[in-house]
């Protein structure tokens, strides 16, 4: 009777599988245990994590470290995921021509087009002139309402008001007609005085009609075909607003400037191509996909994507303690993204979503100390510790002791940093592939799209499912459901979205409403996992073709995710592909796969 | 390069100016607008869901007309009722004669409001956001500081409570902090507090206010 134990070092945590073999050369699994993994994948410091995972399973199992026969250890592939991000547009308003901001309380409705006049110098306007009055900072409402109304009774026809303060509905409410206004104007005096202008807000829950359409600016102010031109990326910078300021200077203009961002250089066994960065995310992966298998990837110096790749090499060089130039890139996976900026020449701190482009790129590495872990390891526990073989290998063995799976198998395990994928053919071969981004992309976008700068929050927000605390005694699940309490809600969630993580809520501290928040995560995820899942199983089928895979496993962290499984799992069945979350053993769910892996490539090794 | 005592003088003032040292709020730049509190008898709870109830101490501009800061307690009672208009909602004022306490004042005040949203206010300046499925002694937002209440920071008090009555999840307003403002203050704010308590009277319903400017 033998005793093994199969260690698997992941990433994020270290898993074990112990079993007993007999000796008609039946395996029984005894139990399993997991621990986070100490330091980095593949260093010495993992030592920690394994003796812990070990103890958890042999405590379960009613055992001592001096009854195992045999520890196996996982070739662990020597791949390291980063990730990085830059935009590639950016919104500049010159002479300030338009406001396109978005108070959150804009007064009045409708369309007022007249020339820019100070709220002082509207008792000198004269009778029948078409004004837009602007309120600077320090009028109080009721003296800006009264001071209008005067101006209205002398036959000035004051069409709308542009005001410094939150003020515009206090305004509105005490004149005698209903003119648009718009508030929150921060950088009130660089608004041009005796200018043509039109203000429009529209009713509540509804977009503007005029200022966002090119023709409707040029009907407004009577431009010519030439001159509408122009306007377009004014109309285009104001659709999906409540309430907009346009103002027709001579100069003006607001610029959608494309930044230079550099061109990628992919160097692949089949020749190398460049590609501009602006092409977008689309482009870049069909080029990769066209010189696949990438060899290394570099970015044009001096420009943003050169730095990026780079900084690339740096955080892995000083991962890996390799030189910069043996760092090599293996993959990337670039997503269109966007990112909230502020508006340069804004007069109101608009922000606009500029385009960015994310990249995930993946660096192979030297083989990792793997036998100093084992012989460590033998040391400290007086035991046999061999290095079995390779990750993916084992992770297919471990895979197909899921109900219901049969070779040819393929399995995506897609943890943090790389999303892998290999496949075993009915003759026992197998292929594995390792591809640039996963988890930790997510959790980028999500930080980056929500505007978080919090990591951590970003992470919660991609592992957990959100609700909003409609009253202090029950909470709207995102499905719609609602659950009640008995016990009041702590008030620092009254009113707020909430993530709802291991039965506590974590306010998340941003005015997104819930539905764009997991409209963002999921979004997000789809972007980078059902699009890598493709990229995967298309790279390892025989053919080249999705369609000749049959089974599909889901194995690794992500795969315990709430919703990528059944993201991956909807994309593939267009394919005629069964896929799920794997269930190792039929208890494990989709961990312990490399472990167990390791323990059935005992009885092989025996075996044979 | 020398260094003398000029220019050291000269990067002291530039530090200094740096320096955002949280200074009492002076007295209010706004030229005062009179006000007139009308008692139009007991409050009755609101059912309108578009309102959000200002709950005010015994003494509110009745035996006390300014705060510690001495800002007329008719702009703070203007300010707050414009942040909520702004909103879109309606403001609704009663006098609490009961206790002196902030927190129970606008705790009474959320059963009374539609919303279940109030505002407390005491003369002195103390104010807190109050919902009314929350213990007495807790709150949405507390103002603690009076000394340091501004009056945009009233109207921002107004516009936040009306947010909440909208469902909505405002940002809550920044507070700001000075540690010596209680050792300066703390004597003033008692003088206050028990000149308030005198005019309390034990058991009293609250009363509902008119508010004229």
């Amino acid at each position: 009777m033998t005793i093994v134990a199969g260690i698997d070092i992941g990433n994020s945590t270290s898993e074990v599988c112990l079993a007993r073999f007999n000796g008609d050369k039946t395996v029984e699994f005894l139990a399993s245990g997991i621990a986070k993994t100490t330091g980095i994948k593949g260093t010495v410091a993992n030592l920690q994590g394994i003796i812990m995972a070990l103890d958890v399973a042999l405590s379960k199992a009613g055992l001592d470290i001096s009854d195992l026969t045999e520890i196996r250890l996982n070739e662990a592939t020597p791949v390291i995921g980063d990730i990085a991000m830059e935009t590639i547009t950016e919104t500049i308003i010159t002479e300030s021509t338009m406001i396109g901001h978005n108070p959150a309380t804009p007064g009045g409705v409708g369309l007022g087009v007249g020339v820019t006049c100070s709220l002082a110098e509207l008792a000198a306007a004269r009778s029948g002139e078409q004004i837009i009055c602007v309120i600077p900072h320090g009028v109080d409402y009721e003296d800006a309402a009264r001071m209008i109304n005067s101006a209205i009774d002398e036959g000035v026809l004051v069409q709308g008001a542009i005001v410094n303060q939150d003020d515009a509905v206090l305004i509105v409410n005490r004149l005698c007609s209903n003119i648009p206004v718009v508030d929150e104007v921060t950088m009130i005096d660089k608004v041009p005085l005796g200018m043509l202008a039109a203000v429009e807000v529209a009713e509540a829950g509804q977009t503007i009609k005029t200022l966002s359409n090119p023709y409707g600016i040029a009907t407004v102010f009577e431009l010519s075909a030439e001159d509408t031109k122009l306007v377009v990326p004014v109309a285009r910078a104001l659709i999906g607003n409540r309430s907009a300021v346009v103002v027709r200077t001579p100069q003006g203009d607001v610029k959608a400037r494309t930044i230079a961002a550099g061109v990628i250089t992919v160097f692949g066994a089949r020749g190398k191509a460049d590609i501009d960065v602006d092409a977008g995310a689309a482009k870049i992966m069909e080029l990769v996909e066209r010189v696949q298998p990438v060899e290394n990837v570099q970015g044009e110096a001096g420009t943003n994507v050169g730095g990026m790749l780079e900084r690339v090499r740096q955080v892995m060089g000083e991962l890996t303690g390799q030189s910069l130039n043996e760092m090599k890139i293996q993959d990337i996976l670039s997503v269109d993204t966007f990112i909230p900026q502020k508006v340069r020449g804004g007069l109101a701190g608009e922000f606009a979503l500029e385009n960015a482009v994310a990249l995930a790129a993946m660096v192979k590495t030297s083989r990792l100390p793997m036998q100093q872990i084992a012989d460590q390891l033998e040391k400290r526990l007086n035991t046999r510790v061999i290095i079995a073989g390779v990750e993916a290998n084992m992770a297919i063995q471990g895979a197909l002791t899921t109900p219901g799976t049969a070779k040819p198998l393929a399995i995506l395990d897609m943890g943090g940093g790389s999303t892998d994928a290999a496949i075993i053919s009915r003759d026992e071969r197998t292929f594995a592939i390792h591809l640039a981004g996963a988890g930790d992309m997510v959790t980028m976008l999500i930080n980056s799209e929500l505007g978080l700068n919090d990591v951590d929050l970003a992470e919660d927000i991609k592992k957990y499912a959100l609700a909003k605390v409609e009253s202090l005694y029950h909470i709207r699940l995102e499905d719609g459901t609602v659950r009640f309490y008995g016990q009041h809600l702590p008030p620092e969630v009254f009113a707020r979205v909430v993530i709802l993580k291991d039965g506590s809520m974590t306010p998340i501290p941003s005015e997104h409403p819930l539905e764009r928040i997991r409209y963002v995560r999921r979004e997000a995820k789809k972007r980078v996992f059902v699009t890598n899942a493709l990229r995967a199983l298309a790279r390892v089928a025989p053919t080249g073709n999705i369609r000749h895979i049959d089974f599909v496993v889901l194995v690794g962290g992500s795969a315990l995710d709430f919703e990528i499984p059944e993201m991956v799992t909807d994309a593939l069945a267009e394919y005629g592909i069964v896929c799920g979350r794997g269930n190792i053993r039929g208890i494990e769910g989709p961990r312990n796969a490399v472990a167990t892996g390791l323990v059935l490539s005992y009885h092989g090794a025996e075996a044979g | 390069m020398q260094i003398n005592e000029q220019m050291i003088r000269e990067i002291v003032v530039q530090v200094l100016q740096d320096i955002d040292i949280p200074q009492p709020v002076k007295a209010a730049a706004v030229d005062e607008r009179p006000m007139t509190l009308v008692e139009k008898g007991e409050a009755r709870p609101g059912t309108k869901a578009d309102e959000v109830v200002i709950a005010v101490t015994p003494a509110f501009g009745k035996f006390q007309h300014k705060t510690i800061v001495n800002i007329p307690l008719s702009d703070v009672l203007r300010e707050i009722i414009a942040g909520i208009e702004e909103q879109g909602l309606r403001a609704r004022v009663v006098r609490v004669l009961r206790t002196s306490d902030v927190a129970f004042a606008a705790h009474d005040a959320t059963k009374l409001s539609g919303s279940g949203i109030a505002i407390g206010i005491l003369s002195r300046g103390t104010t807190v956001i109050h919902q009314k499925d929350l213990p007495p002694l807790s709150n949405l937002e507390l103002f603690s500081q009076s000394p340091l209440i501004d009056l945009p920071t009233y109207r921002a008090i107004g516009s936040n409570a009306a947010r909440y009555a909208k469902g909505e999840s405002p940002t809550p307003v920044p507070t700001r902090n000075d540690q010596m403002a209680r050792p300066k203050y703390q004597a003033k704010a008692a003088v206050l507090h028990i000149k308030e308590t005198e005019h309390v009277v034990p058991g009293a319903k609250p009363v509902e206010l008119e508010v004229r400017f």
